[in-house]
């Protein structure tokens, strides 16, 4: 598709409109984060500021294994196996977490989360057994493979991902090449489809169901007989489990992980507005929540490597528009350089602003709503009508 | 101490000689002092932010944004000021000219805000007045980051210009009685305490504070009773805000702090620990809390200066207060079931 797009009569508009692979691949994992932390606030209600601890964990799981600086773990294990153990080193931090944080509800709920997760930061970034210079965080030394997804012990079901250090793939099935960041983009995307479709199954499952009711009204459903706190907690463990994996798919990708990506609340908030962007309380949501912030990111990024809207501009603006006075001495080149370079956060927190005032369901929840059903459903039944019948 | 046994063993006789240093009055006494100046930037930050939860139920995460656009503006004008006059007690003047303007212009922010933003939402449940003063942040300090690096204010983190307009003789450090501190210091304390009786009296003295008492018990009482409810929260979330920019003000002259963009999440989480320990939306809980953590943070800082080999040691001792009080205390010390009143 994007090779299609880029070769076509459209191809400086496509290169500067398109996110780039490697941006795609940051979208797989970080909307996996920003998918688990829905699957806890979004079904329950329960604001969990504090997220970023459980994508920290994993993430910091995977680089010390693979620096060899983990009991049991050395740099030989597999990724698959160290996905696992991320997975559920985050979960059992969760169950920590959760079952002291559970007795308190609303604003009290999100602090206590986002305390843990801060005590947590502060801890890692000083903690100086990570690496030499913890605030800078860690970058896997130990091992100059890339981490291998696939079947683990099965060297023909496996490929490396990473940017650099990633496998290449020409001549699959005759016809197919891929480079490095393409093979990482399907590996990952391969790993967080069969999370998506985990936790897809947990919220369609009476479980999920009782979240819900939790979210709607959380003294009814206590009446009907169910422990809700039990609900929450179990709820809260496995969101911390598909946070551990899409950290750990994070250093899998980009081989280091510093405590302000890593545990900072911010990475969480991050997680929060992409989840509204996308849709609050809808899994798929924060998936196109993210791919629209990484993409208008992307499109408005200092350098727009590839593309982006700066270079764009700087090609096909003439001089004279260039060199137009606006305002007080103030160019339109100077102007675009002040207003758009590397400045994304200000329109995507304009934009967020605008959701949570007029668009509280978010895209796929607005979608769903004016499809009447979720899309799975909804798009068979609009053409069928649509044929005639 | 050198003729102790080098480390390992002998780590408990340093400890005990660690605690009988710290508990000898001279040091506590510094300790103490230091841990109340810490105290007053800490409510001055989370007055404001308990003010207006109190009587709104919005937990306001704009709140340091507002505080770090109070110290710009703050320095913006404390520099310009100093090139008129250099004399201390005119730049001491000039810092109340600051405090003034920042105070007056977040309000005016804070108003503008309330009513464009968060006035359309009270109905919606209060998850989304959290979302959406969290854009507001995301918003005010990307704005800040433009401005910043458009005038070229600071090309790193800290504005130094600003600093250098604090009049001499608070730099200097004044000893009372074997106990010494800094000007900067007790000018803080200073500033603190006249803050926080301020906000008393207007609390409990002013025909507005009485509604803004009313307003958290009950605001629908309130309106039947005839008084603009909608106006009161205008009011108290101008009056929070402006009290985070003259936080601002007070925080640009600390070398500690100053005057830089990262000083909205810098100052947004300590204003947090103190309102959630406090218990949100009670002014004495907020007085007690920050009490409570600026002695904390200010004996951790003299156990990691003097013992503990972990650089982290006060920030993170700060953030496990505020756990431990949830779980010992699930509403804060001063904190009631139910808050926000509408």
């Amino acid at each position: 598709m994007y090779a299609l797009l880029v070769n076509s009569g459209l191809s400086t508009e496509a290169v500067a409109l398109l996110p780039r692979i490697e941006t795609l691949v940051v979208v797989l994992f970080f909307g996996l984060f920003a998918m688990s932390f829905d699957f806890i606030s979004g079904y329950t209600g329960y604001l969990s500021f504090g997220h970023a601890a459980f994508y920290g964990t994993g993430a910091y799981v995977v680089a010390l294994a693979a620096n060899g600086k983990l009991p049991l773990l050395g740099p030989e294990t597999p990724f698959m196996l160290l996905l696992v153990f991320a997975g559920v080193a985050a979960a059992v931090l969760a169950l920590a977490i959760g079952s002291v944080s559970f007795r308190l509800s609303g604003v009290y709920f999100a602090m206590i989360t986002l305390g843990f997760s801060q005590v947590l930061y502060v801890f890692v970034r000083n903690w100086d057994f990570v690496s030499s210079a913890p605030r800078d965080g860690v970058a896997v030394t130990g091992t100059l493979e890339g981490f291998r997804i696939g079947v683990p012990g099965v060297d023909g079901w496996n490929v490396a991902i990473g940017q650099l250090t990633g496998d290449s793939i020409e001549g699959l099935f005759g016809f197919i090449n891929l480079s490095p960041t393409e093979v990482s983009f399907y590996a990952v995307g391969a790993v967080v489809l069969v999370c998506y479709l985990a936790m897809q199954r947990l919220v369609h499952s009476p479980f999920g169901r009782t979240l819900i009711a939790i979210r709607e009204n959380e003294e009814r459903a206590r009446a009907i007989g169910y422990n809700t706190y039990a609900y929450k907690l179990g709820a809260f463990v496995a969101s911390g489990f598909f946070a551990g994996i899409a950290g750990a798919l994070f250093v899998g990708f980009r081989r280091s992980v510093t405590p302000e990506n890593g545990f900072y609340f911010l990475v969480a908030g991050d997680a929060l507005l992409v989840s509204i962007i996308g849709g609050f309380g809808t899994l798929a949501g924060p998936l196109y929540g993210e791919l629209f912030n990484a993409g208008v990111r992307e499109f408005l990024s200092k350098e727009g490597g590839g593309g982006g809207l700066l270079p764009y501009l700087r090609a096909n603006v003439g001089d004279a528009t260039l060199t137009t006075e606006l305002y007080n001495g103030l160019t339109v080149a100077e102007a675009i350089e002040t207003f758009l370079n590397g400045h994304a956060a200000l329109y995507v927190g304009l934009l967020f602003v605008l959701f949570v005032l007029y668009v509280p369901n978010g895209l796929l929840g607005t979608v769903r709503d004016r499809m009447g059903g979720t899309l799975a459903t909804a798009v068979p039944r609009r053409v069928r009508r649509w044929l005639g019948e | 101490m050198a003729s102790l046994a080098p480390a390992g063993p002998a780590l408990p006789l340093q400890f005990a000689d660690a605690l009988i240093e710290f508990l000898s009055p001279s040091t506590l006494a510094d300790v103490i002092v230091r841990g109340i100046a810490k105290a007053s930037l800490y409510v001055m930050i989370a007055a404001g932010l308990t003010l207006v939860f109190g009587l709104m139920g919005v937990l306001n995460f704009a709140h340091g944004s507002l505080t770090m656009l109070g110290a710009y503006l703050g320095g913006l004008v404390l520099v310009a000021a100093v090139a008129q006059s250099t004399g201390g007690v005119g730049r001491l003047l000039a810092f109340g000219v600051a405090v003034v303007v920042a105070f007056g212009a977040l309000a005016a922010l804070g108003g503008g805000i309330e009513v464009g933003l968060v006035r359309p939402i009270y109905d919606r449940p209060p998850l989304y007045q959290i979302l959406l003063t969290f854009g507001v942040t995301l918003v005010l300090d990307e704005l800040a980051r433009i401005v910043v690096l458009f005038y070229g204010l600071q090309p790193t983190t800290v504005w130094q210009d600003v600093l250098g307009t604090k009049p001499t003789f608070l730099a200097d450090s004044i000893g009372v009685t074997g106990v010494s501190a800094s000007g900067l210091e007790l000018f803080q304390i200073l500033f603190g305490v006249a803050t926080v009786v301020g906000v008393h009296l207007f609390l409990t003295r002013t025909r507005y504070g009485l509604f803004v008492r009313a307003g958290s018990e009950d605001s629908e009482m309130l309106s039947a009773l005839g008084v603009d409810v909608n106006r009161v929260f205008t009011v108290v979330f101008a009056l929070g805000t402006g009290i985070a920019g003259a936080a601002g003000v007070l925080l640009a002259w600390d070398p500690a702090w100053g005057a830089s963009v990262p000083l909205a999440a810098e100052t947004l989480l300590p204003a947090f620990v103190v309102v959630i320990v406090g218990g949100l939306g009670t002014f004495r809980g907020t007085v007690v809390a920050a009490l409570i953590v600026g002695l904390v943070d200010s004996s951790m800082t003299w156990w990691f200066q003097n013992f503990v080999d972990f650089t982290g040691l006060p920030e993170m001792v700060v953030f496990l207060v505020l756990v431990i009080t949830l779980i010992v205390k699930p509403q804060g010390l001063y904190g009631v079931s139910e808050v926000g009143g509408h």
